[in-house]
Order: structure tokens, then sequence, then C-alpha cells
């Protein structure tokens, strides 16, 4: 293991494969340290991760079992409870830190399904043209004609509620503009010279989509999956909140929202904290995909 | 012809890099009157920064600063964004590199052509005549079709046609012009030269001929600097330049192929750090 | 009867919803070891020829054979271990997102070489370029080094023909000689052939022993090295062409 020193990752002339990969990632990564904005989102997403992987630490009560149902229902903020309790005596901050594992499940989900399939679509579509690129192009444009929520709406009225179902749904229905965010940017790179050059070396197609297109599209894809993570998350409460996702008693954001609403005049941190809770979130996707943006896209740069 | 048009003296421009500011021209100076002034150097020599600091184009976050900078009498150093305006396309014009980026995509040919007449014309009816005119000069064999084209209906040699024909419609002073002819076929570059020349001799305009092309530079100007990593290695009088002192300009030189055959292999320039000293 | 023959060569390519003749009728032959140029401004279809070769531009006539085989629709792995293109904009044909490394080791893979270290190490000595340059990225890269890259990738699978487009008119003079003496150099050491496209007539000269001067889309005339340095060309336009190469005269 050589030492990963500074001027070992930034050298002009690293001595293996390993050490040019590297480096080139950590100076994405210096990029992307200068940005603010990025690493104020991408803060906010480890404190996210942390929480997950820390909640039976940091949640001081259990997220599903209540408290006294009557002495401890509906308790405004206080040291003992710090966002309040809900209807049934249950701590909201508990609920709120095992909430944040239900989001991070989704969100890592979705990426990993809607990624790829919006990539793979969309980069095929580009390459090949023609009747291909027709009939696929048309199938995206069916999921696109539909609003996001309500197709997944129809979806999760077809598979049962249910946060699984919940989460295959908003897959199903956010892989569409990935594939022609790829589309448009393999449409850009078919005719570049250097896939003229790999085509001249005998490639087969499967190679040239994989080896070649596919790098040069990941990073606007990432960026924009990054930035739809707000909508992702949002899309899940939303579910949430309509009954059609996390059911009870799980702690999940969107779901929470739904229940306090019927105390929102009165007891209005109910629904308060699991909001901010979604909100800060959001945000800090929307900060990272913009830094990322920022300091990734080949066409902000040049 | 009283002094010189435009002088100036210890040129710098830099830009900020991780490393500090590094300089890209560093401490250039010339005087230039109703001439034709020719800058050659190979790409990142600072010949094109150069000429865009004299119209006050250094992009940000580069920072251009010089002992003197001076147009007709006027010091551009402290110029404000209405002098530029004033100056910029009536007095001192520019032609770039790529014309694509340079003409108005949403508006016809004509209508720029005749918006940059305007300040010269009396009348509509003049304006036009001007612009087709001006067409009719570099070589655009149908004016009055590519009149009423959009820039994107143009081929690569006719777009940067149009551009020069555009710059100079105002009669500029002074015209940079950063590598005009390189995008076009050599036929076509000739005319194109041409017509500079007799701007320069007819009217009395000065010209700076931003180029790479030592040979053409040195059978159209009149005299040449020749820039070497942000500095003037050598100046010359350009039909001097085939006996020039400098080893750089002299290894320039040698590595052309020639048509009527040289040396094989060619020689090659072999680079000397006290150069760019 | 040549390694490369073309007769009648025609390519056309439907435009924005017009026909575009890039190619009317032309006619070449190119024996083993030679080089061959073919000179033209552009929009001279030129490049066209050779893009036709390889069959990256649609063919609508004529025949070209390889060796005494046709090359006509898509084109075996085989043909592809015999001929190999350098690109013109050595900015465009390198992957942005691959080392050197990887773009060496690509046509290895594809052709199931097994000793692709000890090639790709000998490729990169060839071009003049070394074992330091292995890892790096093209951006790391000047101009001049990245066409020596492109140079490496044509020659990794020891092809008998370079198809050249304008491998050096994105470059710096200086650098274009090194580039052309490099080439040079490789045709020598491996008995390779050259097709070669430029708009520079002194290029042509000095790389190609035979020419084919094109002007929209025909052939204008064939001419040798020779006749070229003579001046002794029998078409206007090829005489505009060399007059123009002098550099400017006033009128």
């Amino acid at each position: 293991m050589s030492v990963m020193s500074r001027e070992w990752l930034l050298t002009e002339q690293p001595a293996s494969r390993r050490q040019a990969h590297v480096g080139q990632a950590y100076r994405t990564w210096l990029a992307l340290r200068g940005n603010r904005l990025a690493m104020v989102g991408l803060g906010i997403i480890v404190v996210l991760i942390l929480m997950a992987v820390l909640a039976p630490l940091i949640a001081p009560y259990d997220p599903i079992q209540g408290g006294d149902l009557r002495t401890e229902r509906l308790l405004p903020p206080s040291w003992q409870h710090l966002m309040g309790t809900d209807d049934l005596a249950r701590d909201i901050w508990s609920r709120v830190a095992y909430g944040s594992r239900i989001t991070l499940m989704v969100v890592a989900l979705v990426a990993v399904i809607a990624t790829p399939v919006g990539l793979l679509v969309g980069t095929i579509s580009g390459y090949f043209g023609g009747v291909v690129d027709t009939v696929l192009m048309r199938i995206t444009d069916i999921f696109l004609a539909f609003p996001q929520l309500v197709l997944a709406l129809a979806f999760v009225a077809a598979l049962g509620p249910g946060i699984e179902n919940a989460i295959i749904a908003i897959s199903i229905t956010s892989w569409p503009p990935y594939a022609r965010l790829a589309r448009a940017e393999t449409l850009t790179i078919r005719n570049a010279d250097h896939i003229a050059a790999i085509k001249l070396q005998g490639a087969s197609s499967l190679r040239i989509i994989w080896g070649h297109v596919v790098p040069l599209c990941l990073s606007s894809v990432v960026i924009r999956v990054t930035l739809d993570m707000a909508g992702i998350i949002l899309t899940a409460a939303g579910l949430g909140f309509l009954g059609l996702g996390a059911q009870p008693p799980q702690p999940e954001w969107g779901a929470m929202i739904a229940e306090g609403r019927q105390f929102i005049i009165d007891n209005w941190w109910v629904s308060t904290m699991p909001g901010i809770a979604i909100f800060v979130v959001s945000l800090g996707f929307n900060f990272l995909g913009d830094g990322l943006r920022d300091v990734m896209d080949p066409k902000a740069r040049k | 012809m009283s002094g010189a048009l435009l002088t100036v003296d210890n040129l710098r421009i830099s830009f900020p890099t991780r490393q500090g500011r590094a300089e890209v021209v560093r401490g250039v100076s010339f005087t230039l009157g109703r001439e034709r002034l020719g800058i050659v150097g190979e790409s990142g020599s600072g010949k094109s920064q150069t000429g865009r600091a004299i119209l006050g184009l250094t992009p940000p976050p580069g920072r251009a600063e010089a002992d003197t900078l001076r147009f007709d009498g006027r010091d551009l150093r402290h110029a404000t964004a209405a002098d530029w305006r004033s100056l910029r396309g009536r007095r001192i014009s520019m032609v770039m590199q790529d014309p694509k980026f340079s003409l108005n995509p949403v508006m016809s040919i004509g209508r720029q052509l005749m918006e940059a007449a305007a300040r010269t014309a009396s009348s509509r009816t003049e304006a036009r005549a001007k612009a087709l005119a001006m067409l009719e000069a570099v070589q655009i064999r149908d004016p009055e079709r590519v009149f009423h084209a959009y820039p994107h209906e143009l081929s690569g040699g006719m777009g940067q046609r149009v551009m020069i024909a555009m710059m100079l419609i105002p009669e500029p002073d002074l015209l940079i012009a950063d590598e005009p002819t390189s995008a076009l076929d050599v036929t076509v570059q000739i005319e194109v030269l041409r017509i500079l020349d007799a701007l320069v001799k007819e009217r009395g305009m000065g010209l700076i001929f931003i180029s790479h092309d030592l040979r053409l530079v040195s059978s159209f100007c009149d005299r040449v600097l020749v820039m070497y990593a942000g500095r003037v290695v050598e100046e010359v009088k350009a039909s001097d330049l085939m006996q020039a002192k400098h080893p750089y300009t002299q290894g320039l030189f040698r590595c052309l192929p020639r048509i009527e055959g040289g040396t094989r292999p060619l020689p090659t320039l072999q680079r000397d750090a006290e150069w760019a000293r | 009867m040549g390694l490369i023959d073309v007769s009648g060569l025609s390519v056309t390519f439907i435009a924005a919803g017009r026909r575009v003749r890039a190619v009317r009728d032309v006619s070449f032959s190119v024996g083993r070891g030679e080089s061959y140029g073919i000179v033209g401004e552009s929009g001279s279809g030129k490049s066209t020829v050779l893009r036709a070769l390889v069959g990256l531009a649609p063919v609508s006539g004529g025949q070209m054979t390889m060796d005494g085989a046709a090359l006509q629709g898509a084109r075996p792995a085989a043909f592809y271990r015999k001929v190999q293109m350098v690109f013109q904009d050595p900015y465009a044909s390198l992957h942005p997102r691959h080392t050197v490394d990887r773009v060496l080791s690509e046509p290895l893979a594809i052709h199931g070489f097994t000793d692709r270290d000890a090639r790709i190490a000998r490729a990169l000595d060839d071009v003049g370029l070394g074992q330091g340059f292995r890892f790096r990225y093209p951006h790391q890269l000047s101009g001049g080094q990245r066409q020596r890259v492109a140079i490496a990738r044509a020659i990794i699978l020891e092809p008998e023909v370079l198809l050249l487009d304008e491998p050096t008119s994105a470059l710096d003079a200086s650098i274009q000689a090194e580039v052309l003496n490099l080439l040079d150099r490789l045709r020598g050491e491996r008995g390779l052939t050259y097709v070669l496209v430029s708009h520079d007539l002194a290029v042509v000269a000095h790389m190609c022993e035979r020419l084919l001067v094109m002007q929209h889309g025909r052939a204008v005339e064939e001419m040798t090295r020779e006749s070229l340095r003579a001046q002794a060309a029998t078409q206007d336009y090829t005489r505009a062409l060399l007059t123009a190469s002098e550099g400017y005269r006033p009128a």
C-alpha cells in the first residue's frame, strides 16, 4: 500500500492504474470541496446516514411503542421530548430518527433501480437510433405523460399499499427522465471521433455502449438523480401521507405528517417536526446536486 | 499620419491558478501605426490574449495590466464600460477565430449587417446597399441570399467572411484579427487578405494580424512580433523574417515542410529554457 | 492492381432533407507500401473518401477492394487488424475519461491479445512517449502527445494500412514536424501503406509519392510528387492551390 500523500495523488505521472483512478477521484473531490453549498448538502446527507445507522443510540424512546396514553399524549417539545409527542404518546424525535432509515432506504433503492434502467434505455436508444429509438422513446413518452405521483398511485393501488411497493412504484415512474437525458447525451457522443475510433477497432455495440458511452452520460445522470432525490422523498412522503406508502405504525415521515394533520391547529409540532426533516433532507440533496453539476458537468467545465 | 495609433507598453496578463497567479503575457510592448502588424506564435504563446487585452476583453478572472495602453491619444487602462462601448465596433473592431459565437443566431445576417452600417449610413437604403456591397467585397457569391439567411444556415468559411464584413462596415481605425483566415480555404483566404490590405492602404486602418502561420504572416504583414511563452522574443520586418536572428523564429521556419522538397526527416524545434526566461 | 483499389466511388448523404453528393465518381489505386495523398479544401469530400473506405460513410456507388477482396457492408474483425485510422482532432479522438493505458488496451482486448502489457509498452516507446505516459488521462497531455497516443492506438494491432485524416492540422508547426517525422519513421520501420488526407499541399508533398487533388467531391487530377514539385499541374484549380500555398501576394 503506497502512501496516499497529496503529491502521490496529484502527480501528473501516475505509475499505476490505481493511482490514476484514485488521483482523478481526489481531484474531483478537491473541486467539490471548494463548493460550499455542496459541502453543506453533503453534510446533511452524512448526518442523515449517521442518524439511520445510530438510530437505536440517539433515539431515547421506542418509536413504535408509545408512553402512557393518559399523561404523555400530545406533549409540546420539552427537554424530555425534544420534538414533543404525538397522539399515541410516542416520542416524535425517536420516530424521526428511525424514520431516517426508511427515507434512506427509499432514496437508495430508487437510485439503484431507476438510474441503471434510465441509463440503459437512453444510451441504447440514442446509440442505435432508427426503429429501436422510436420504440423505446415512445414507451418513455407514455410513462412521461402521467404525473409521477398519479402513476405511482396507480401502481401502488394495483400492487397493494406498503413501503416496498411504494419504492417499486416510484422507481418505475422515475426512470423516464433519465432515459431522455441519457439519450440526448448519447446523440452528441455517438458521432464523436473517439467513438468512430473504437468502432474501427472492431468493438461490438455492447462494448461501445457500456465502456465508452455510459461513462460519459453517467455524470449528468447522477447529477439529475441527486437533484431528483428531493422529489422522490416528497413522492414517498406523499404516498405515505395518502396512506399508500409506509403503513402505521412505521415511522415514515410523510405518514407522520398525515397522522398529525387532525391536530395541526392545537398541536402544531406533530406535523411540523417530520415536515422539517423532509425539508432539510430535500434541501441537502438539492445543494449536493447543484455542487456536483458545477464540478462534474463536462459542459459547464471547458 | 502623426504618431502611433496604438501604444502598448509592458502589457501583463495573469490568471489565477491553484499555485497563485500565472502570467500568460509577460511584459509585451509595441507601437502600431497605420500598418499591418503581425503577431505570430504557437498555441499558449499569449498572442490571442494580447489581442483581447487591447479591447479590454480579457476573460475574468484574468487580469490585464500595462504601463501604457493608449489608442489614438486615449488611455485605455481606465476605460469605463461606456468608453468601451463607444470604441468597440466603431473605432476598434475584432475578428475572432470562430464566427459561430460572434453572430446573433436569431437575427438575419442582413439585419445584423445593416445595424452595423447604420452608424455611418444616412438612410436604410444606404445601409442596405453598404451591407450588400460589403458581402460582395468578401467574395460571397450570392449576397442577396446570404443577406436573408440566418447564421446557422452558413458554412464555417461563409460565416467567417460575414463576420469580417460586419467588422469592416463601420470602417474602424484599428482592426484586430485573431486567426481570421484559419477556418477559410487557401483560395478564399487570399481574397480576404486583399480586402484587409486595401483597407490599410486606402483608408489608413491599423491592422493587428494574429496568426500561427509564419509563412502567411511573413508574406502579408509589414512588421512581425514573434511571441514565445508570453514574451516578444523578436520584432522583425516581415520581409526579413527569413533572416530572423532568434533561434526560435529560425526553428519555426525550418520545421515547415516544403512543396519544393527539403530535408527528411524535418528539422525539429529544440526548445531552449532560456527563451522562456 | 494495388493494395487498395477504389473505382467510381460515390457517397451521398441526406442532410436536413437535402441530398448532398459528398463524393462523385472518384477512382484511385494505392500500391502496397506506398504513401498516397488526397488534397482538397473543406467540402471537397477528401475525408469522406477515407470514411467510406472503413465503412463510416454510406457508399452509393462504385467499388472498393482491398487485397482483391471487395469492401462493402459491415467489415469483419480481420479488416480492422489490417486497416486503422488516425483522426484530425486529437482532442476529440480520445475518450476523455479513459487513461492512455485503457485507450491502448481496448483494441488488444477486442482482438483477444494476452501479452497486453508488453505490447502497450512497445507501442508507447514506438511513438516516442515512453512509460511515464501510460496512466495519464487525455487532459494531462498536450495536443501533440494526444496525437501520439492516437497513433499508438492505430499501430498497436500492427495493421498494414494507416488512413490519416489531417493528422497534423490541429497541431502547432513545430509539433507537426515531430508527428510527420514519427509517421515517416513508422512507415519505414513497418512497411506501412498510408493514405493521407490534408488541405496542406506542403504536408502532402513531404509525405506522399502520389496525390489526388479533389474539389467539390470530384477528383481534379492525380499527380506525382515530382510533377508537383515541378509545378507541372494541368488543371487551373491545382495551379490556384499551388499559388495560394506560397502565401500572400499583393494583387
